[in-house]
This record gives structure tokens, sequence and C-alpha cells, in this order.
């Protein structure tokens, strides 16, 4: 929804005590962890945490290598530091809703969220420990080829600027990811991936993925 | 099941055969989307230049490297707006800013002779569509519709809005469609819905037109179709006719089709520009075809530039300007990504007679060609009461405005 605000810029009222959001959390597949994190932030910060303190609880999740281990959850190592300002951006300002991560970037100025990306973009991306198909990463490389993901995304899948790397991502974040894109749930971020992603069925979502994490 | 139904039947089957089979033999983008990037001979690395969601530190915003014809002037105006793009004037002076990427509408006013920006709203889905009249803000977020009421008495707390979205139901689909969206003369609101894609078959009920309505969203006409991405549009001021830039498909080659500007005569409304059997001057589509591409398609009033992306169109009507300037339209051009030497970058005049404009240059600088980099990207205009003119750089976050003073002719 709109919220229009006034200056500087307010956080958004969060209905974070409500029992209603403590339902949306429980209904979605995370982990225990990141819900008792998402609440201690959500409950304690009056004061901006300090920036190594804020790392470490994006590493609860993303992994302290920024190799995620935790289902659904993505990794952000490697990622380009611009890419990860924009999403942090998106993050903070509404545009991407996501409950698990609004309050924890809710207070963020725009030097934190450079901080935090730049810290994020110097660690080593490392495939997660999801099996590969082999046979389903052939048939996603084919699939790659029309929908063009190298022009943007590079041909070894790294990323550049304000493209996120796909290399060495968790499959099941990539799923989710592509089909948000799809399903028009994820419209905020990037109208391009909207319509490249148009009409793309489930199956070959998973082949694109498998492929993607085998890069 | 009668002779006839069966003819029917297994002819429609055959069609549904031909039709699956022709999705699976395409080399298109994706199942929508037709694109053919192997054929086009481009550098498959080109890809959409990044915009910063961050602030451009005021020293490093590129005013000084503004070139302009002599007696003209360019100085930052407003800047701290990261993305701002459109741009529209509020009866008592405030300038309302749309974004698309950052998703927030900034409100900047002058405080004697300071610029105070502020963020008005975030958290929208690019809300580039904006528009002002009887004291109201209307914005535009692809499909989303919002009306503030007495916005510049509440500009520390718009409050809730009045939800048009119902009302105009346009597509919640968001490629191409971030709008551009303006009051005509005949108090109509003008909405972009474009196509949905970068070449393909669009649903021509749906995508690729100029809408008009009501202010409240109800009756509901086509007054342009066939219209690839137009994000800017303006009425000559002589003739009240509607011009509108319109941008030309990717992945065809460096050169073209070129972009357009595009004129819609009187009692003309609904007229077919083509989008996506025929661009620019009559170039048919080489990914696809039907037998005369171009019949019956309005061409355009004068070609803007390969990918040259020109954006905003203001006619000019100020009195600062020399005489010469008057009722000529300015546009700006928000440079190319989709061509390996960039082009536009800039802004443009087109002088208009009748069906046809002639395109001149009118704001260089931003453009390193040499170096092939860019320093901005002019993207909306708007003409100040005092008959200057403010240029947007989403790029930079800042605006220029452009003033004139007669160049002096005395000898020393």
């Amino acid at each position: 929804m709109v919220r229009p605000i006034a200056s500087p810029i307010q956080p958004p009222a969060r209905r974070s005590g409500s029992l209603r959001w403590a339902f949306d959390w429980w209904s979605q597949p995370l982990a225990l962890g990141l819900a008792a994190v998402a609440f201690f932030v959500s409950d304690s910060i009056a004061q901006p945490l300090p920036l190594a303190e804020r790392i470490k609880l994006c590493a609860t999740c993303h992994g302290e290598d920024g190799n995620s281990r935790v289902p659904n959850i993505p990794s952000l190592a490697g990622q380009p530091e611009f890419f990860l300002v924009n999403q942090l951006f998106l993050f903070r300002e509404g545009v991407r809703k996501l409950e698990a991560m609004a309050p924890l970037v809710k207070d963020l100025k725009d030097d934190d969220l450079v901080a935090i990306a730049k810290h994020f973009a110097a660690l080593v991306a490392k495939p997660s420990e999801e099996p590969i198909d082999p046979a389903l990463a052939k048939r996603g490389a084919a699939l790659a080829e029309p929908l063009r993901c190298a022009s943007c995304h590079l041909p070894n899948l790294a990323g550049q600027a304000q493209m996120p790397r796909l290399a060495k991502q968790r499959i099941d974040y990539l799923i989710h990811a592509m089909r948000e894109f799809r399903d028009n749930k994820r419209s905020g971020a990037d109208t391009l991936m909207s319509n490249v992603m148009i009409d793309v069925s489930d199956a070959d979502i998973a082949a694109l993925a498998h492929y993607s994490a085998s890069r | 099941m009668s002779n006839a139904t069966l003819r029917t039947w297994v002819a429609a089957s055959a069609a549904t055969a031909i039709a699956i089979t022709a999705a699976h033999a395409q080399v298109g983008w994706s199942p929508l989307d037709r694109t053919n990037q192997a054929k086009s001979n481009q550098n498959t690395g080109l890809k959409p230049h990044p915009t910063p969601v961050t602030v451009t530190p005021v020293e490093k915003i590129p005013v000084d490297k503004l070139t302009l014809p002599a007696g003209f002037k360019a100085e930052i105006w407003s800047h701290g707006h990261p993305g701002g793009r459109t741009m529209v004037r509020g009866d008592k002076g405030t300038i309302f800013m749309g974004t698309r990427g950052p998703g927030r509408v900034y409100a900047v006013t002058d405080r004697n002779g300071k610029r105070e920006v502020k963020v008005l709203m975030q958290g929208l889905t690019q809300p580039n569509g904006l528009a002002f009249r009887n004291g109201s803000l209307y914005v535009f977020a692809i499909h989303q519709v919002f009306r503030y009421d007495n916005i510049e008495d509440k500009l520390d707390n718009p409050g809730p809005p009045v939800d048009l979205t119902k009302a105009y139901n346009l597509p919640d689909t968001v490629h191409h469609n971030w709008k551009y969206v303006a009051f005509g003369p005949d108090g109509k609101m003008y909405v972009q819905v474009g196509a949905n894609c970068n070449v393909c078959e669009i649903n021509p009920g749906i995508h690729g037109q100029i809408r008009r309505y009501n202010a409240d969203g109800t009756g509901m006409e086509i007054v342009a179709r066939g219209v690839r991405n137009t994000v800017g549009f303006d009425w000559h001021p002589q003739t009240g006719e509607l011009w509108f830039t319109d941008q030309g498909r990717d992945w065809a080659g460096n050169d073209g089709p070129q972009d357009e500007l595009n004129r819609i005569p009187r009692n003309q409304e609904g007229a077919f520009y083509g989008f996506p059997y025929c661009h620019a001057n009559g170039t048919p589509d080489p990914d696809i075809r039907r037998p005369n591409p171009c019949s019956g398609v309005m061409m355009p009033a004068a070609l803007t530039g390969p990918h040259s992306a020109g954006l905003g169109i203001t006619f000019y009507t100020g009195n600062m300007f020399p005489a010469a300037y008057r009722n000529v339209a300015f546009i700006a051009r928000r440079g190319s990504w989709n061509r390996e030497q960039k082009f536009g970058y800039d802004v443009v005049i087109a002088r208009t007679a009748g069906a046809r404009a002639v395109i001149q240059p009118f704001m260089g600088g931003l453009l390193d060609t040499k170096a092939n980099e860019f320093h901005g990207r002019p993207t909306y205009l708007l003409q100040m009461s005092d008959g200057s003119m403010l240029v947007s750089d989403e790029q930079n976050g800042a605006t220029y405005r452009i003033s004139y003073s007669a160049p002096r002719t005395a000898k020393r």
C-alpha cells in the first residue's frame, strides 16, 4: 500500500507486535532463528545498531560467509554491490514488501546500505548443499539462451551492477524469485525480469535454477 | 455432429496444433516476446544502465559540462532526489517529482531562493505518472491511481489518498507501464499504457495505447493505438493537437528502428501507430511479420534517433527565451542502452509545421562520444512561471534550470 510520509524519512508504522504478524511468520517455511532475530530487532531497536552488529544479524540467515544454508534465503556473497544497495533500499522503503526484512532495514541510512553491500559483495560465493541435477542443468542452459540471461547477468552468471549474481545461488531461492517475477509479485524491483519470465513454466524455472546454481 | 460443426472443430484443432507447434519452434526471447537477439548482430552484452538510488554529491553533478546555444545558461536548481524524473507544478509552486525504481514521489519547495526536498511518498511501484489539478495531486504507479486533495497544504503529512485504482482499471503488467499522464486542454486525463514486451503480439484492447479518462476514472476512450511506449506527451499550444514521443524497439540493430515523435491529428483520435508490425518511417518488424505491415499506419512527424529514448516533451510558451523558441517542443532524450555507440543524453527541440517536425540540438555535453560514456540522463522538462525551463537528470537526482538573457553585442 502507498505510505505517505513526512520528511525526513520516517519508518512506516509496523504491526510488529500484532498476532497477525506472528501468524504470517509461522505460516512461512522459514528458520526459527530468523523469526527470533526479527522479533528481537523489531521490539528492541530504539537506537541504531552498530554496523558490525547489523552485519551479524544479516549473517544469522544469510550465512556468516554470506552463503546461505537456510532454505529459501538467498546467498549474498559475491553479489554486485550496486545490486545489494538497490535491494536494501527497496526493502527499507517498502517497494519490496517482505515482513522478514522490513524491521531489519527500516532505520538504515544510505551510508549503512552501502557499507552492508560492500561487506557482502567482497565475500566469496560458494555453492549450497542442494544437489544439482545435471540433466536439469543442461536443459536450463538451453532455455537460458533465448531468454538472454547472459546479456545482463553475464555468460558466467556472476551478475554486474544492478543485476544479481545467479551462479552458486541457492536453487530453492532462484525458483522462488523467478516465480515471483513471473507472477507479478516482485514488480517494483525490475520490470524487465517481469517481462522475461512471462509464461515461463514451473518446470522450466526449475531447470533454469539448476543451471544457474551450477555455474 | 453435423458436417459443418465437424469442419469447424477440425479447423479449430488444426489451428491450435499449428499455434502450439509455432510456439515451440520460435526463437523469441520468451513465450510472449519475439525478440531475436542473434539476428540483430548487436553486441549481446548490451544492457540497461543502472540508476543510483543514493544521493549524488552536489559537486559531482555535471552542470558544468552542459552546452547550450548562445545566451542560454544552466544552473543546478534542485538536487538530492535520487531517480527524480517526471515533474509537475502545484498551484502554490511546489514541484512534485515522480520516480521509477526508487518508488518515491518527491516534493520540492522554494524557500527564499533555496530548494527543500521532501520524500512525500515511498514504497510505490514505479510512480512515474503525476498530474496536478484543482489542488489535487494524482499519482499513477503502474495500475494504481491515487488522488491527494489539497496536497500543498499537507506536504508534511499528506494523509490517505482517494483510491481511483478500480475506476481507472489499468493493467497491472509492469514492463513499459510506468505511467506518463497529463491533463489535456479538454480537462481529460491522458494515460499511457505501453506494450508489455520489447516486441510481441500485444493484446490491442489493453496494451500499446494512449487513453483518456474523466478525472475520476470514468469514460475511458482510446486516443492512440499501436504505440510501443510513449513516456511523454504535450499539446501544441496553437493547434491543440497531442504530440507524443514513442520509443522504438530494441535488438533490431544499433541504428534503429529510430524513436518517433508523433502527432494525433484533430478528429483522428484512435489512429494506429504501427506497433508491433511497422516502426519508424515504415520499417517492417524483422521478427513479427504480416502482409502490408505499414498499411493504415500513422507515420511519425519526425524521427528522434536510434535508441535515443525520447521521454519528456514540452512546448515552450514562455517569454524568457527568444521568439524563435515560442511554440517549439523541447524533448529530453534519456540516452541509449541498446546501442554500441551511445546516443542521446541531451535535450533537442522539434520545430513543428503541420504534420511534420524538424529536430535540432539544444542541450548537450552529457555524452562523451570518444570515451563512449555518459554523465547524466535528461528525462523531463517543466516550464517555470518566469519562462525558464527545468530539466530533470534522473541519473544524478538533480534538476537544471535553463534561463536566457540576450548576449551582449557591445564591443570592448
